[in-house]
């Protein structure tokens, strides 16, 4: 198998049954913010599930133009509810990324060694505390779209009891902890003793497997599922991890791994589920609009609880007018494909000054960083809900 | 960018020499990421929303501006190749789908809404423009643009034009062509041309009127002022379920025989309403053989009036079932039910061939039967979901393509049904277009003088018969060889 080459076919390793759920129809492509942006079908979901069939059933060669076909998707997966015909084009596309990064063919190792220290908390913390430095200096490349300071040191995160776990997980923790620590406090405002998980859950593996990394994934999955007490509930406030690790039933397959997934809750859809329990407060003089990270609305599909739960807490809450188009963040998408991902943000930041809100709520940190790098002020949920009853 | 960089270092630059002097011209006069000629962008150029087999797609641009639409064309003609309009590559009848090994000019990135002139009720928009865009665009100062094809959140106003597309609200509106003012156009030439004109009358021959509908093969439209219609005040929807489709069919006639016109008129028979409620949830009735779904529009006072006296009417044809939406939410989910119903067939299997006939309102319940029966004979589930206003047929072919010989049986049971809706005094397509899907059945509608003229209107935009060539008129009365078309080499992967 070579780039431009004839040689032998691929198995991508796709289930013949999900390709074939395919239509062609087409109406997924306003969905998809790579072809909202280029116009181009290669650059589509129905064009890349096309070319997945060409590859696995047809012996296409695996040429460099269908590795950019796979490797610009955004994984935001905004194609999946627009489908009416229930093609899960998400784990499509992981099984193609896991079958082409396994034959060296995706996934360089610049971006295998980038995500390395995400799984050890020892590596990414020295890491976090150089780039710390770094930006201080003014030596950070703009690629890396930081938009906060990244502080030197953190708060600790203090457990308050043990009635739920706050997944704290890898790049969130040393970049936005304070976004944890809303939660934290508001949780227990509520009445839940909270466990952060720390070490014990270092990273949910969502940006690897996207990458086809998903070997890593399954093991970080496995070391989280043992070393968390079972039966606890787990709250993640990042909905890309939430996400992954509601998808670890379907990843490895086991009932014990789709029990854990059945215990894992969004922020805002615990807060939903417990919304008698939120303390009362003034509401905050803001004009907030919902930006839904699309692992939350597409993926999840409980971004209706952000709306239930921060609503009582800010004086006006807006919505986008663009139907939950992914803002180009995703996960690292932003690092690895920068041209497109700034041409999807123009899309959404143009969304964002339509609704001319005065901070931008949003669920993800990679959301967050990616619109605040271009001087979006973006806060969590939770933040504002914290901020409020405070 | 920095793998771009790094296959650039590598020797993978892509902007060497192609080895074909055309795509190299192209490259010169658009740029060299606007041109693709590689192996996936062809494949995936080949094929359109059709079941049929895909074509050869030469090199795939993507203009930006009509000048740059004038050189490609003006560049095939130096280069003796055929030119190929795509929008959203949504079509039914392989329209879009490229014979010759033509260049295709995907209009995807042409998607600029020009100007909006409230006053006059004008839109000028480019035609890569997404129909459901261009409504949402409008949505703020209270209008919409009509024609509301079920792919409208896709298909790009310039394909509308090409097919001159309907959609359920056209009952009362009128489709696409009722909705175009003028248009520029790209000639087959290279020459750029205005057709029709804002004025109420233009005078002249009306050939925006030709080109409205002429599938690809006249030109490449860059450019159109559509009118853009004012939101009506008031909406009632009304979904009524029946125990037999001959009550939902006669419903409709009846209705229309009662003076009223309604917005929308659609009907779906039990098949299609079970996987269509299977993905919105909207509440239809899925015990009923056939839902009514039906929408009057307009002022306050005359709506409820309007939708008492159809509620009567569906009563008195047997209706098990009726009931008003209480919200603009409910409303808006059974439609998207309806929009949305040849895709969710996917869950019953995995392939479908949509038809598009139209018969007389009043024929409808007897061509039904026939339909029905048709599916018996050749063993095939067939489901429909029609504009039952203006008598506008999809039924609805689902199966599995991997098993042997069901296509054969597909494709001859659509043939019978076309004859059943030709015989019953009705037309080969509603909206779809005649692409290569029916060229076949051209004969049964037109004599060989109507054909022949047909295509000596067409030569006179197109003399070299290098514009979307094999489409629409049949061989025999085609200035192109269709057989040869067909017969290229296969270059293109798939």
């Amino acid at each position: 198998m070579t780039l431009d080459g004839s040689e032998a076919a691929v198995d991508l390793k796709i289930d013949a049954d999900d390709l074939n759920k395919c239509v062609q129809c087409g109406l997924c492509l306003p969905h998809c913010p790579t072809f909202r942006v280029t116009g181009d079908e290669t650059m589509s979901p129905r064009g890349r599930i096309k070319l997945m069939r060409e590859v696995q059933d047809n012996d296409a060669p695996i040429s460099s133009d269908v590795i950019d076909a796979f490797s610009t998707c955004v994984q935001c997966r905004g194609c999946e509810p627009a489908c009416p015909s229930g093609v899960p084009y998400g784990h499509m596309m992981e099984s193609a990324r896991e079958t082409l990064a396994d034959a060296g063919e995706m996934t360089p190792t610049w971006q295998r060694l980038a995500m390395k220290p995400l799984a050890s908390p020892a590596l990414l913390n020295a890491g976090t505390r150089a780039l710390s430095v770094a930006q201080k200096l003014k030596v950070v490349p703009e690629r890396l779209g930081l938009s906060h300071e990244i502080p030197l040191t953190q708060p600790k995160l203090e457990a308050t009891g043990s009635d739920v776990y706050l997944f704290t997980g890898c790049v969130m923790d040393t970049m936005q902890r304070s976004v944890h620590d809303a939660g934290l406090q508001v949780l227990t405002k509520m009445g839940f003793g909270v466990m952060p998980t720390g070490d014990a859950a270092p990273c949910c593996g969502a940006l690897q497997a996207h990458a086809g990394l998903a070997g890593e994934t399954r093991s970080l999955a496995g070391r989280m599922m043992q070393n968390l007490e079972p039966d606890v509930p787990i709250i993640v406030d990042s909905a890309g991890c939430g996400a992954a690790m509601k998808d670890y039933g379907h990843l490895l397959g086991t009932d014990e791994a789709v029990a854990f997934s059945e215990r894992v809750f969004d922020m805002q859809e615990f807060l939903a589920l417990h919304v008698d329990k939120l303390p009362e407060a003034e509401p905050l003089d803001l004009r907030v609009a919902v930006q839904d990270p699309c692992h939350l609305r597409h993926v999840q599909r409980v971004h209706e609880a952000t709306r239930t739960v921060l609503r009582p807490f800010v004086r006006e809450l807006v919505e986008l007018d663009d139907e939950g188009l992914c803002c180009g963040a995703g996960g690292a998408y932003s690092i690895f494909e920068p041209e497109l991902a700034g041409q999807i943000r123009d899309r959404k930041v143009a969304s964002i000054d339509r609704a001319t809100p005065d901070v931008v709520a949003s669920a993800n940190p990679g959301c967050s960083m990616h619109l605040g790098s271009v001087g979006v002020p973006t806060k969590h949920p939770i933040e504002l809900i914290f901020e409020a009853i405070s | 960018m920095v793998l771009s960089k790094l296959r650039e270092l590598a020797g993978g630059s892509k902007d060497e020499s192609s080895g074909d002097p055309f795509v190299d011209a192209l490259r010169n006069a658009l740029s060299a990421d606007r041109v693709k000629y590689d192996g996936a962008h062809r494949s995936l150029h080949s094929h359109d929303a059709s079941v049929f087999d895909g074509g050869n797609s030469g090199p795939v641009v993507y203009p930006e501006t009509t000048a740059e639409v004038q050189a490609v064309v003006c560049l095939a003609n130096e280069h003796q190749r055929n030119v190929v309009p795509r929008g959203a590559g949504t079509g039914l009848a392989g329209g879009a789908i490229p014979l010759g090994v033509p260049v295709v000019v995907a209009v995807t990135k042409m998607n600029a809404i020009l100007e909006v002139d409230e006053a006059n009720s004008i839109a000028w928009v480019e035609p890569g423009v997404i129909n459901l865009d261009l409504t949402r665009h409008l949505a703020p100062l209270g209008y919409h643009f009509a024609p509301d094809p079920s792919s409208q959140q896709v298909c790009t106003v310039g394909g509308n034009v090409a097919n001159n597309s309907g959609g359920p609200h056209c009952l009362a509106y009128g489709v696409t062509n009722a909705h175009v003012m003028a248009m520029e156009i790209v000639l087959p030439s290279g020459d750029a041309v205005m057709l029709g004109g804002l004025d109420a009358e233009p005078q002249g021959f009306d050939l925006r009127g030709v080109f409205v509908g002429s599938e690809g093969t006249l030109g490449i439209v860059t450019k159109i002022a559509v009118r853009i219609t004012k939101n009506r005040p008031a909406v009632r929807t009304l979904l009524m379920a029946f125990d037999d489709v001959r009550d939902a069919a006669n419903t409709v006639s009846d209705v229309i025989a009662d003076g009223i016109v309604p917005a929308a008129m659609e009907v779906m028979d039990k098949a299609i309403t079970a996987a269509v409620e299977n993905y919105v949830g909207a509440g239809y009735p899925t015990d009923a053989a056939a839902v009514l779904l039906a929408e009057v529009d307009g002022l306050d006072s005359g709506v409820d009036i309007d939708a008492d006296r159809i509620a009567e009417i569906g009563r008195a044809n047997n209706a098990t079932d009726v009931r008003l939406a209480g919200s603009d939410e409910e409303r808006m989910l059974l439609w998207k039910g309806r929009k949305t119903a040849f895709g969710a067939v996917a869950q019953i299997a995995p392939d479908y061939y949509l038809h598009d006939t139209v018969v007389p309102r009043s024929a409808l319940a007897d061509v039904l039967d026939q339909i029905y029966a048709i599916s018996d004979k050749y063993e095939l589930l067939i489901m429909n979901v029609f504009h039952a206003g203006d008598g506008n047929l999809h039924p609805l072919i689902v199966f599995d393509g991997r098993d042997e010989g069901v296509l054969d049986r597909v494709h001859a049971a659509g043939g019978e049904i076309i004859t059943a809706s030709l015989d019953a005094g009705g037309v080969l397509s509603g909206e779809h277009g005649i692409g290569v899907e029916k060229q076949k059945y051209m004969d049964r509608m037109f004599t060989d003088d109507d054909l022949d003229h047909q295509n000596r209107l067409r030569q006179a935009f197109d003399p070299g018969c290098r514009t979307n060539p094999g489409k629409v008129i049949p061989s025999g009365h085609s200035c192109a060889d269709i057989q040869s078309l067909r017969s290229v080499p296969k270059e293109v992967w798939g």
